[in-house]
């Protein structure tokens, strides 16, 4: 069910060999089965709430400023389009440090961590995510004056859905 | 022999030409009879004979290969066109990025090459009993049948019986996605566009080629934006978002044709006025000044001659072709394979399998040697495609952006499907189209 | 890893102070660690762990991925063009580099 499992070697395989990748007839004994997997979801939200409370270090958390973008439904759970900006002018004098982005019920919610600096002169990132199931996405930003902002989505995704 | 008889034909045409006519002249004497009972292609031999109906990606790649597998078998291909014509690739050459040589393609040469023989003829009816084809030609038997005639354009789902309009529709407003007679029309319509709202439609999921119809849009805005014609295009998708390769195709819109494309979603289609040029669908009613209209898709009409159609839970015909999705030949009859387009559901995990060239060449080759398995006595060895789609969102520079399908079996038994989106737009991206394209002619249709 | 990445930027001679928008995306299987081969073992964890821009010598963005993002990792910036200079990428796994990319920013 999941398609959080990925293996590009596998397609040089098909590629290659047909008959090395291809698995037997149905009825017949397989050569191998991929897709295996001991990924499992969070049961509940508090591991990334550890998380999160890590990165705002006690600091009052803000939930104006930052824009979490995600599409209404991720047709393809395998790349989820996210996208994280901060919303107020980025300045000399005001900036960005650092953002995260946590999957709540990921098999590991911490998604990734973004580091700017005084000379970027902006805070706009996108990424793409994995999510094994339906969840919250939450993202934080810590400015140069000790700040947090944070944003937070749920997402629906569809099961192995391509749009095809 | 033939060498030595045409070099005398050279030498001496008048001689040569009276003993071959001498020769002859029995043979040469008009038929009793002529009508769609004829046997088409009477069989000599004891030479397995495998019969494929249509000669696009699946069909040519089936014969080729089927050839190679088993190069005594006789391998008859049955094909309504006088040639081929390539339906990937077919967006850009609108704009005039490849011209029709780049797309069309004899198919005696690749025939005569690998030893398969083409019959230009029509499929009028498959008697599964009796093991036979018939066609506008006359009738042929075979020992395995590959229906490999891509899709059908049901334009009965959004007219029902009401023929005239459809054929009013098609006509006028056809997008080409079945190959040859609508292309030329379609080209004309879009490059001698004076102005105004062009809509597309796109078909609900599954359909032909996924991503093609967003490229369309990309390059009938670039031909209008670079020769300043006022039109807007409007996209009716009845997906929620554009997929697959969304993000890359949202960039194109917003940046390239801000205000050239709107793509509208959740835009399924309820009704079609084509006389008074005005389209409703759930997300709101369009008028036109031009329309490229896709309704539905379906297996082509030589599955349901077939009666192969399958049926979804509830009973209901899919559409779609009844087959094994690992084997595929038909359920209930494994010496009938289908291949390319017509294919139905693969695994609930993602449904089919993309309609697009890459898949049909794909699977041509799985079935090609799935049959010269089983003609051999061997064990068959069922194998996955892959696929692979380039499109291009931008005229100048030319950039395009990709996706790509990988399969694999799960511990559930069932396939499973990885989709990578390429959504950053690059020059290479065409470079890589381009390589991939020629390699696939020569592999199946350029000699 | 034979694929070079795909960069795209929106403008690479931008005016003093201009928004940039850079695009890019490499190959890499992001092998989640999670998975079980045909024998039973586990498939060692093997994704890009950093991601590097600057320009110049002015470090403009640092991401570091974790099992979550997606097989051939998509990273889309922005920054203002203070200054001209070569906007590099990198990106490494725990094997170090994997990949680089360079282009010439002029700022007008």
């Amino acid at each position: 069910m999941t398609s959080f499992v990925f293996d590009l070697r596998r397609r040089d395989l098909l590629a290659g060999g047909a008959a090395l990748a291809g698995l037997v007839a149905a009825g017949v004994p397989t050569a191998a089965q991929a897709q295996a997997t001991t990924a499992m979801p969070q049961l509940d939200t508090a591991e990334a709430d550890r998380l999160a409370a890590a990165f705002t270090g006690g600091a009052e958390v803000l939930a104006e400023g930052l824009a979490l973008d995600l599409p209404a439904l991720g047709d393809n759970p395998a790349a989820v389009p996210v996208r994280v900006h901060v919303t107020e002018p980025i300045t000399e004098a005001s900036w960005c440090e650092e953002m995260i982005v946590i999957a709540d019920l990921n098999p590991q919610p911490f998604a990734c961590r973004f580091r700017f600096t005084a000379e970027t002169g902006s805070a706009d990132v996108a990424v793409r995510v994995r999510l094994i199931q339906t969840m919250p996405i939450r993202a934080y930003a810590r400015m140069n004056d000790g700040r947090v902002l944070a944003a937070r989505h749920d997402i629906t995704v569809a099961a192995g859905g391509c749009g095809l | 022999m033939k060498i030595g008889r045409r070099t005398l034909l050279s030498a001496v045409p008048s001689l040569a030409l009276g003993s071959a006519l001498a020769g002859a002249s029995t043979a040469l004497a008009a038929p009793a009879a002529l009508s769609g009972e004829t046997i088409l292609k009477p069989r000599s031999g004891s030479a397995p004979r495998i019969v494929i109906c249509g000669g696009g990606w699946g069909g040519l790649t089936s014969a080729r290969y089927l050839k190679q597998e088993l190069p005594d078998a006789e391998v008859v291909l049955l094909e309504r066109n006088p040639f081929f014509w390539s339906g990937p690739l077919s967006n850009k050459w609108l704009i005039d990025v490849v011209d029709t040589g780049f797309l069309v393609h004899d198919m005696l040469r690749p025939a005569n090459r690998y030893g398969y023989s083409v019959i230009q003829c029509d499929v009028t009816g498959i008697d599964r009993a009796r093991k036979t084809v018939s066609t506008s030609r006359g009738a042929v038997d075979y020992d395995y049948l590959i229906l490999s005639g891509g899709i059908r354009d049901a334009w009965d789902a959004w007219f029902g019986d009401d023929r005239a309009t459809a054929d009013y529709t098609r006509a006028h407003y056809g997008s080409a996605y079945i190959p040859q007679g609508e292309m030329l029309g379609l080209k004309d319509r879009i490059l001698n566009f004076k102005g105004g709202t062009l809509v597309m439609t796109l078909p609900p999921p599954p359909h032909r080629c996924p991503p093609s119809p967003y490229e369309r849009a990309c390059l009938a805005a670039w031909h209008f934006k670079t020769n300043n014609i006022p039109a807007k295009i409007v996209i009716l998708d009845p997906k929620p978002q554009v997929a697959p390769i969304g993000a890359g195709y949202r960039a194109a819109f917003a940046e390239l044709y801000p205000d050239i494309i709107t793509h509208v979603p959740n835009a399924r289609v309820k009704e079609v006025d084509p006389y008074n040029k005005r389209i409703m669908t759930e997300a709101g009613d369009f008028d036109f000044d031009e329309a490229i209209f896709m309704p539905p898709h379906q297996a082509s009409d030589m599955v349901f001659y077939a009666d192969l159609i399958g049926t979804d839970a509830e009973g209901k015909p899919t559409g779609w072709a009844d087959m094994h999705p690992r084997l595929f030949h038909a359920n209930g009859d494994d010496s009938v394979y289908i291949v390319g387009d017509s294919m139905g559901a693969i695994s609930p995990h993602f449904g089919h399998y993309p309609k697009s060239g890459h898949v049909a060449n794909y699977i041509a080759k799985i079935v090609a040697r799935n049959i010269g398995q089983r003609v051999r006595g061997q064990e068959v060895v069922a194998e996955l495609p892959d696929n692979l789609c380039y499109m291009l969102v931008n005229g100048e520079p030319r950039e395009a952006i990709s996706v790509e399908f990988l399969y694999e079996v799960g511990a559930d038994d069932l396939v499973h499907q990885t989709q990578i989106d390429i959504d950053v737009r690059t020059p290479d991206l065409l470079e890589e189209d381009f390589a991939w394209i020629n390699g696939m002619f020569d592999d199946f249709v350029r000699v | 890893m034979a694929r070079p990445p795909r960069i795209w930027i929106s403008n690479e001679t931008p005016s003093l102070g201009e928004i940039v928008r850079v695009r890019a995306q490499m190959v890499h299987v992001m092998e989640s660690g999670f998975r079980i081969d045909a024998a039973g073992q586990t498939i060692p964890e093997d994704i890009l762990t950093g991601f590097t821009a600057s320009l110049g010598d002015a470090v403009l963005l640092e991401w570091s991925p974790e099992t979550a993002i997606s097989q051939n990792p998509y990273i889309e910036f922005t920054f203002a063009a203070r200054q001209p200079g070569t906007l590099r990428m990198v990106w490494t796994d725990a094997g170090g580099v994997v990949a680089e990319a360079e282009k010439e920013i002029a700022v007008g």
